[in-house]
């Protein structure tokens, strides 16, 4: 494999492991959510401009706007969290246990 | 023949200072003089028919009014004048008469003396009743008669909250005992179809244990065996003339007096004889141990009688209940002497009962310090005095009987802390320094005071020999043994003696250290009253607490109907739910599938 294309993989790889491992704040979640948009558009813009295709190019921009409209849930969550709870500790998330 | 009749005098005439406080209540100027006169002339009438009886050894039943028939028992008014009845009656009247002498001179400022005198009156009924019933109807009315006087006279000052406390105390141990008592009498009646002593005594001589352990449990309720005593002591609230009469010769010899009733019964019973023998042994050994350490006059006094008390009891576990009988009567003499020379110190030194605030009576009051010296001796087993001709022999019948030899040895130690005590106290009260305050009228010079002391320390010298040399022959005792189980008696209590006089001596002008733990235990009557009066009704009323308020709330309102449901479910649900808020494991578990696809690929 390509190394650029396996540091891109091993970019997005860390990225949700940190997504789904995380000890106590919301916001490392989404931060690894933002990092893990990211290596997916760098790496549809380097297939697109390494295979001199011009259809691939939309698909960076459509992620792009994709990835800024989840952003901005995740973080409309987090603030409707720490409006609740004071900070976005995720043990606070405790409604619904018996 | 003729002594039924005199012996029906005797009892009756007893009777007749009763009706007269009924029918007369007010015309007597002097009815206590007209009772004692009474108990004196009682005396020396029922002296014929024992001294007919000691002569013709024979015994009279005297089976009068017929009082309910039926086809299956017949209860009559029936006295049994046997050997234990007769001998029993002139003693216990001298005894009354003397200490009926004494409380005119004890009681004299009381208002209501008249009363106190109708009560001893009615109590000597009531005992006498028990003592010549021969049927266990009749002796069970004369065993509530002695417990109901013993109440209304220990509480005699009612208006002092511990005589109450004590009264009260002794009706409810006694109570206890009575619930032995009908459960042995049931028994007898579903069993033998009778209460009559000959047809219960003659029959089936061997019934299983139960009318036994139920006359045992009479036995330990009314004389005060341990594990039912703490009434004994308590008893000392009443005037020194009713301890005198009922709790040291009287009233607490009934439960002895029962078991000796039914020796025929208890000779082939080992099971029983074990269980007086032991319990008439712990109770002898621990009373002593609690006279040791008593500071009030009347209190050892009461634990000595409790400590002779289980000298008796153990008397019978031997097997010999002839003893035990001599013991009860020579034991009432100088034991009444005792608390009549007590209670004549006591009203001298201005109502004082603390021996540690006594002392210097032997040149100021003479002959009660004479005569309390005569009984203490006497009490202690001194060779040919009372005690000499009933306490020796009941150590030597024990040291030669198959027995128990644990029983055996404390009783040995019983008997030397009971001169130890005794030296104890007459070294308080009558040698050394006078520690009450110097002004005092101590006089003794009265006559009502003076003659039945006399005459109780006349008795106290010379009855023991009387009796034993006029009495019938009963079981033969063993004659022969080694000297030392001959001189064993005598000697521990010489041992017991010296230890005292020495210690007491060599001490006295010692500094006061605090108290040992052994000191506490014996003080404290072996922390027994201290546990078992306070804890044992607490734990009722708080069980009775909970069950009456709480416990019909708590099951209606949380354990059956509302909150039992709302428990349920939300128990029902938390087992069932698939939420269970583990947000960290559960976006840990999206790794697993992805891993899962990444092997299945490669």
């Amino acid at each position: 494999m390509i190394p650029t294309y396996m540091n891109i993989m091993l970019a997005f790889t860390i990225s949700l492991l940190g997504m789904l491992i995380y000890r106590s704040h919301l916001m490392a979640s989404l931060l690894c959510l933002e990092g893990m948009m990211m290596s997916l558009f760098i790496m549809t813009t380097l297939i697109a401009l390494n295979t001199h295709s011009s259809l691939i190019n939309i698909m960076p921009i459509i992620l792009l706007v994709f990835a800024a409209c989840e952003a901005a849930v995740g973080l409309a969550l987090l603030v409707s969290i720490s409006n609740t709870y004071g900070l976005d500790y995720i043990h606070n998330l405790n409604l619904l246990q018996c | 023949m003729m002594c039924t009749s005199i012996m029906m005098t005797t009892l009756t005439s007893l009777t007749l200072p009763v009706f007269a406080s009924l029918i007369s209540p007010n015309k007597k100027h002097s009815y206590p003089n007209y009772v004692k006169m009474t108990v004196m002339y009682a005396f020396i009438t029922s002296l014929i028919p024992t001294t007919l009886f000691i002569f013709l050894n024979q015994e009279t039943t005297i089976w009068s009014w017929h009082w309910v028939v039926t086809q299956t028992l017949s209860l009559t008014l029936s006295f049994k004048l046997d050997y234990f009845s007769m001998m029993f009656i002139p003693i216990a009247l001298f005894i009354t008469w003397s200490i009926m002498e004494f409380s005119l001179w004890y009681m004299n400022s009381d208002p209501n003396i008249n009363q106190f005198f109708k009560y001893l009156l009615i109590f000597l009924i009531a005992m006498l009743t028990l003592v010549t019933a021969n049927n266990l109807f009749q002796f069970f009315i004369g065993w509530e008669g002695v417990g109901i006087m013993s109440f209304l006279l220990i509480s005699w000052w009612h208006a002092r909250t511990d005589a109450n406390t004590a009264a009260v105390q002794a009706i409810l141990y006694n109570r206890i005992g009575d619930i032995g008592l009908i459960l042995a009498m049931a028994w007898f009646l579903l069993h033998y179809n009778s209460w009559d002593f000959q047809q219960m005594l003659t029959l089936n001589s061997n019934p299983n244990s139960l009318p036994l352990m139920g006359l045992l449990l009479a036995a330990t309720g009314k004389s005060a065996q341990f594990g039912l005593h703490p009434w004994l002591p308590s008893a000392m609230e009443g005037p020194t003339p009713v301890s005198a009469l009922l709790h040291s010769s009287t009233m607490v010899v009934a439960g002895v007096f029962l078991l000796i009733r039914f020796h025929p019964l208890m000779e082939t019973n080992m099971l029983i004889q074990n269980l007086t023998l032991c319990l008439g042994a712990i109770t002898t050994l621990f009373m002593a141990i609690c006279a040791l350490a008593q500071n009030d006059i009347k209190k050892i006094v009461a634990f000595s009688t409790s400590s002779q008390l289980g000298l008796m009891m153990v008397t019978i576990g031997i097997n010999q209940p002839h003893l035990a009988f001599l013991h009860i009567c020579t034991h009432a003499f100088f034991k009444a002497m005792l608390f009549m020379c007590s209670g004549s110190i006591i009203h001298n030194l201005n109502n004082e009962q603390d021996i540690r605030k006594m002392g210097g009576l032997f040149k100021t009051m003479p002959l009660t310090s004479t005569s309390l010296t005569i009984g203490s001796l006497a009490l202690t087993g001194m060779p040919f005095l009372t005690g000499f001709y009933s306490k020796d022999p009941i150590i030597e019948a024990t040291n030669t009987s198959y027995t128990n030899a644990w029983a055996l040895f404390i009783t040995l130690i019983a008997t030397s802390l009971t001169s130890a005590y005794t030296t104890r106290t007459i070294l308080l009260t009558l040698t050394g320094q006078p520690r009450f305050p110097a002004l005092t009228n101590i006089n003794e010079n009265n006559p009502a005071l003076l003659n039945p002391i006399k005459r109780l320390t006349m008795g106290s010298m010379i009855t023991g020999f009387l009796i034993t040399n006029s009495i019938p022959p009963t079981t033969p005792l063993q004659p022969t043994m080694p000297l030392y189980l001959k001189l064993s008696a005598l000697c521990a209590t010489a041992l017991g003696f010296l230890a005292a006089l020495d210690l007491t001596l060599m001490t006295n002008k010692l500094k006061m250290k605090n108290p040992s733990q052994m000191f506490k235990f014996s003080n404290m009557l072996g922390y027994f009253p201290t546990t078992i009066h306070r804890m044992i009704p607490y734990q009722n009323l708080l069980m009775s607490q909970n069950l009456a308020l709480l416990l019909l709330d708590l099951t209606w309102l949380e354990k059956s109907m509302p909150k039992m449901i709302s428990q349920a479910h939300t128990t029902a649900s938390m087992t069932v739910t698939p939420q269970k808020g583990m947000i960290k494991l559960y976006s840990l578990s999206f790794l697993i599938p992805l891993t899962l696809a990444l092997l299945l690929m490669m």
